[in-house]
C-alpha cells in the first residue's frame, strides 16, 4: 500500500497541457505554448481578461479542439476527443428543457453500460450533493438559474470525472447565489466521496479565484500565453474581507494589465 | 347512412395520407439534417436540391412524375404512390428546411455535453436534435397541412389519357358523388371534411402551444450559435423561395440573429474562393443532371414530334405570358386585402384571437374541394354580369383563394414584429391612417411583403394549374379559359400528350427558377438594405 501511494506522488499529473498552439481557421491566432498542469488534489484557476481564451482552452483540455500543436494528457495518455472523465461546465448554463432535474443528470450516464434503476439513484445522489433534494421532478423552466448551475453541475458529477473543467461557471448568477454555490463548490469536489482528482476552473472574478483555487494561471497577451503562475498558500477557509486576502488580490491585480499584441 | 360512413372513411384516408406523409417527410427529414451538419459536402447538394425543388411548384411535373409510377409499378399501388408523391413534394421542403436550419442552430454548449457524454448517432438525435428541433417542426406544420390538402382533388383522381386512375379518399369519393349529382352526399363530404380540418387546425394549436412551453430553450440560455447557416446567405434565400410564411419568417429571423452573433466557434472556412467554386460545380453537375433527364426524356419522344415541339413553342411562352399576367392579379388583389385586414388583426388583440384560428382552418380547407360548389351556385349570376370573362374571373378566384392566406400571414407577422417605438412615433406626429401606412407601416413589414409576395406566386400556380382547364366542373359545365401554359399542360397531360407535357413543364420550370432567383432575391436584397428594421419579437 506504503508504496503505491509513493508512486503516485512521482507522477501526480491528472490532466496536462503541454505546447499548446492554436488559432482559428480565420487565421485568430489564439494561443502560443501554453503549458498547463493540474495536479491531484488541486484546485486549479485560469485567469486572464475577456476574449483571450480562456473558453477556447478549456474547449482544447476536454478534447473538443484539437490543438494545431502541442499534446493534451489524461492520467498520462494523450487525450484525442471529448470523454466522460473529464466533465466540461459551461460559462451559459446548459440545461436540457425538455427533460426534468432528474433526466438532465441522467443524461450523462446514458452512454454508459447502466440500467435505469442505477441510473435514477445516481442522479438522486447528484442532486443532493449539489443540495437540490426533493427537486428531481422540476424542468429547468420552473428552475432559477442557481439551481439549473446546479443541476448541471450534478450532470457532470453524475459521470464520475477525474477532472472537472468549469468556464465561469458563475457568471451568469447574481452575487448572492454565486457565493452560496462558490462555499459549497469546494467542499462538494473535494469531499473524497468522489473519484474527482482535480478541478480546471476558469474565471475573470479574481476574488472568487483566490477563493478557491490552490494555483492560478494567468494568461495574456496576442496570442495568449502564460505569463504568470501563483500558487496560493492561503488556509482554508478564506476570508474575502482580510487583509492578507487583499494584499494577494492586489499582486494578482498588478498581472492583469490589458492584452498586449506581440509581433 | 352508408354514404356517411363512406364519407368518414374517405376523409379518414385522405388525412392519414397527408399525415402519414407529413411524419414520413418528419423523420426523414432528421437524418437528412443530421448529416448535413456532419458532412460540409452532403449539406451543400442537400440544400441545393431544396433551393431548387422548392422554387417550382412540383405540381407542373406531376404528369411525368404519374407516367413513371404507373408505368413502372403499375396497378392500385402505382396511383397510391403518385398520389403520395404529389403530396409529399407539396409537404416537404418546409419540413425539411426547419429541421436543417434547427439542426443547425442546436447551441454548441449542448452538443458539446451530449460529446462529453459519448453519444452515439441515436441517443444524440433522440436527446438532443430531435426535442430541439420541435417548436420548428410544429410551426411549419400549419403550411404544410394546408399545402398536403390543396392537391388531395387532383392526386386522388386524375386523367391521363383514355385512363382515370384513382384511389381512395375524400378526393376520388367527392369526384365520384359530383359525377352522379348526388347533392346530399356531396354536402354531407364537405361537412365531414370541415369538421376534421377544424379538429386538425385545434389539435395543432394545442400542440403547438406545449410544444413552445416545453421544448424552446430558456430565455438566459446560451445563444452562441453553432456556426452560421451554409451556403451564402442561404436563410434568405430559402427564406424567399420556401412556400409559406411561417417558415419563411422563422429563416429569416434565424438569419438575422445568426448575424448578430458574430461570437462563432465553428472553424470558419479559410478558402472561401474554394468554396464558391465548388458551389458552382455543385450547382453546374445537378443543373446537368436536370438537363440531361428533361433532354432524355424528350428524346425518347420520336424525333418527327420534336419539329412540333419547337413549333409550339412560341404559344407555349405565350400561355406562359398570360400566366405571369393572371399572377399578378392575383397577387395585386391578395396584396390589398391582406395589408388592410392584416393591419386591422394585428392592432385589434380581440378580433386577432377569433379571426386567427379561422384563417387557419379556412386555408387548410382544400380550396380545390369546395370551388365547384361555389362556381355551382354563383355562376349564373356573375355570367349574367360579366358574359366571357366569367371563366377568367373564376380561375383568377381560385388562384386568389389558394394563396391569399399566405400573403396575409407574412403582413400580419411583420406588423406584429413592428418595434413598439414606431408605434409610439406615429402617435407622437399623429400621422393619419394613409400617412401612418405609407410611412412607417408598409416600409418596416416590408421584407415580409416580399416572402408574402414570393409564397404567393408559387402557390398561384398551382391554383391556376388545376382553374384553367377543370373538364366537367360540374355536370356537363367545364371551367377553361382563352389560352395558358397551365391549360396546355393539362390539356396534353388529358389526352396523353406526354412529350409536350413535359416540355411545357421544363420550359416553366427553367422560367420559375431562373424568376425566383434572379427577381425574388434581388428584391429580398432590396428588403434587407433598405427597409430592415431592428428584428422585433417572432412568434410563430
Ligand atoms: N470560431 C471562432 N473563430 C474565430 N475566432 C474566434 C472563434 N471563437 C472565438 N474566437 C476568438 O478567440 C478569442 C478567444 O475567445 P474565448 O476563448 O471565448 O475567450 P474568453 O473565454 O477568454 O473570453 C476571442 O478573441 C474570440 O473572439
Ligand atoms: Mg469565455
Amino acid at each position: 500500500m506504503e508504496a503505491e501511494i509513493k508512486n503516485e506522488n512521482v507522477s501526480n499529473s491528472v490532466l496536462e497541457a503541454d505546447g499548446i498552439y492554436f488559432s482559428y481557421d480565420n487565421g485568430y491566432d489564439v494561443f502560443e505554448n501554453i503549458n498547463i498542469r493540474a495536479d491531484s488534489g488541486k484546485f486549479i484557476a485560469i485567469i486572464g481578461p475577456s476574449g483571450i481564451g480562456k473558453s477556447t482552452l478549456l474547449r482544447i483540455i476536454g478534447g473538443f479542439l484539437k490543438p494545431d500543436k502541442g499534446i493534451v494528457k489524461l492520467m498520462g495518455k494523450t487525450l484525442h476527443e471529448p470523454t466522460p472523465e473529464v466533465a466540461l461546465i459551461h460559462q451559459s448554463i446548459v440545461t436540457f428543457p425538455w427533460m426534468d432535474a432528474q433526466e438532465n443528470v441522467m443524461l450523462s450516464m446514458k452512454a454508459k453500460d447502466m440500467s435505469r434503476d442505477e441510473m435514477e439513484s445516481k442522479a438522486k445522489e447528484a442532486l443532493s450533493r449539489v443540495g437540490l433534494d426533493g427537486f428531481e421532478d422540476l424542468y429547468p423552466k420552473e428552475m432559477s438559474g442557481g439551481m439549473r448551475q446546479r443541476v448541471a453541475i450534478a450532470r457532470a458529477f453524475a459521470a464520475d470525472p477525474y477532472v472537472f473543467l468549469m468556464d465561469e461557471p458563475f457568471a451568469h448568477l447574481d452575487e448572492l447565489t454565486a457565493e452560496g454555490l462558490r462555499q459549497d463548490i469546494y467542499n462538494i469536489l473535494f469531499s473524497g466521496e468522489t473519484p474527482l482528482k482535480s478541478v480546471i476552473m476558469v474565471s475573470h472574478n479574481l476574488t472568487e479565484v483566490l477563493e478557491l483555487a490552490d494555483e492560478i494561471y494567468i494568461l495574456n497577451n496576442i496570442p495568449a500565453t502564460v505569463v504568470g503562475k501563483v500558487e496560493v498558500t492561503m488556509p482554508r477557509p478564506r476570508n474575502p474581507r482580510s487583509d492578507n486576502f487583499n494584499a494577494n488580490l492586489d499582486a494578482l491585480y498588478s498581472y492583469l494589465t490589458p492584452p498586449r499584441k506581440k509581433k | 347512412m352508408a354514404a356517411i360512413i363512406l364519407i368518414t372513411l374517405a376523409v379518414l384516408a385522405t388525412v392519414a395520407r397527408v399525415i402519414g406523409l407529413i411524419i414520413l417527410s418528419i423523420i426523414a427529414g432528421w437524418f437528412l439534417a443530421y448529416a448535413s451538419i456532419k458532412s460540409k459536402f452532403f449539406e451543400n447538394i442537400y440544400i441545393i436540391l431544396i433551393e431548387i425543388f422548392e422554387s417550382v411548384p412540383v405540381i407542373t411535373f406531376f404528369p411525368i412524375v404519374l407516367i413513371i409510377f404507373i408505368t413502372r409499378i403499375g396497378g392500385p399501388l402505382g396511383v397510391e404512390l403518385a398520389a403520395d408523391f404529389l403530396v409529399f413534394t407539396a409537404v416537404v421542403w418546409n419540413i425539411w428546411m426547419g429541421e436543417y436550419q434547427a439542426f443547425k442552430t442546436v447551441p454548441r454548449e449542448m452538443v458539446e455535453v451530449v460529446e462529453n457524454s459519448r453519444f452515439g448517432l441515436f441517443a444524440k438525435l433522440r436527446y438532443l436534435y430531435i426535442p430541439f428541433s420541435v417548436p420548428r417542426i410544429t410551426a411549419n406544420l400549419f403550411p404544410s397541412i394546408s399545402d398536403g390538402f390543396f392537391y388531395i382533388t387532383v392526386s386522388e383522381v386524375f386523367e391521363v389519357g383514355v385512363h382515370t386512375y384513382q384511389t381512395f379518399g375524400i378526393g376520388s369519393v367527392l369526384d365520384t358523388f359530383v359525377a352522379d349529382g348526388q347533392l346530399f352526399n356531396i354536402e354531407m363530404a364537405l361537412l365531414i371534411m370541415g369538421i376534421a380540418i377544424v379538429a386538425i387546425i385545434v389539435v395543432l394549436r394545442e400542440f403547438s402551444k406545449y410544444a413552445v412551453g416545453r421544448y424552446t430553450l430558456d430565455t438566459d440560455a446560451p445563444v452562441m450559435k453553432r456556426g452560421r447557416l451554409n451556403i451564402r446567405e442561404t436563410a434568405r434565400v430559402f427564406a424567399v423561395l420556401s412556400k409559406n410564411p411561417l417558415t419563411r419568417l422563422a429563416r429569416y429571423y434565424k438569419y438575422r440573429e445568426a448575424d448578430k452573433h458574430e461570437e462563432t466557434y465553428e472553424k470558419k472556412e479559410k478558402k472561401r474562393k474554394i468554396y464558391k467554386y465548388i458551389y458552382a460545380a455543385i450547382g453546374i453537375i445537378i443543373l446537368a443532371a436536370v438537363l440531361y433527364g428533361a433532354v432524355s426524356l424528350i428524346t425518347s419522344v420520336k424525333l418527327s414530334e420534336w419539329g412540333v415541339l419547337i413549333g409550339k413553342t412560341p404559344s407555349l411562352l405565350t400561355g406562359l405570358g398570360y400566366d405571369y399576367i393572371r399572377v399578378g392579379t392575383i397577387l395585386v388583389i391578395s396584396m390589398a386585402i391582406a395589408i388592410f385586414l392584416g393591419y386591422y388583426l394585428a392592432v385589434n388583440r380581440r378580433a386577432e384571437k377569433y379571426w386567427i384560428p379561422i384563417i387557419q382552418s379556412l386555408s387548410a380547407y382544400p380550396a380545390p374541394i369546395y370551388f365547384p360548389f361555389l362556381f355551382i351556385l354563383t355562376e349564373p349570376f356573375i355570367f349574367g354580369i360579366f358574359g366571357v370573362f366569367t371563366n377568367e374571373l373564376y380561375v383568377l378566384s381560385l388562384g386568389f383563394i389558394s394563396t391569399f392566406y399566405y400573403v396575409f400571414y407574412s403582413f400580419w407577422m411583420g406588423v406584429k414584429a413592428m418595434p413598439s417605438e414606431y408605434w409610439e412615433v406615429t402617435r407622437n406626429l399623429k400621422l393619419g391612417y394613409f400617412k401612418k401606412m405609407r410611412k412607417v407601416v408598409i416600409p418596416s413589414t416590408f421584407p415580409y411583403l416580399i416572402s408574402g409576395i414570393s409564397s404567393t406566386i408559387n402557390s398561384a400556380w398551382g391554383g391556376l394549374m388545376i382553374g384553367e382547364y377543370w373538364p366537367d366542373i360540374y355536370g356537363t359545365h367545364s371551367l377553361t379559359v382563352h389560352a395558358g401554359l397551365m391549360k396546355t399542360i393539362d390539356i396534353a397531360t388529358a389526352t396523353g400528350d406526354i412529350a409536350l407535357a413535359a416540355w411545357g413543364s421544363l420550359i416553366f420550370g427553367i422560367i420559375v427558377a431562373v424568376y425566383s432567383v434572379l427577381f425574388t432575391r434581388k428584391m429580398m436584397d432590396l428588403a434587407q438594405k433598405k427597409y430592415v428594421a431592428e428584428e422585433g419579437v417572432y412568434s410563430a
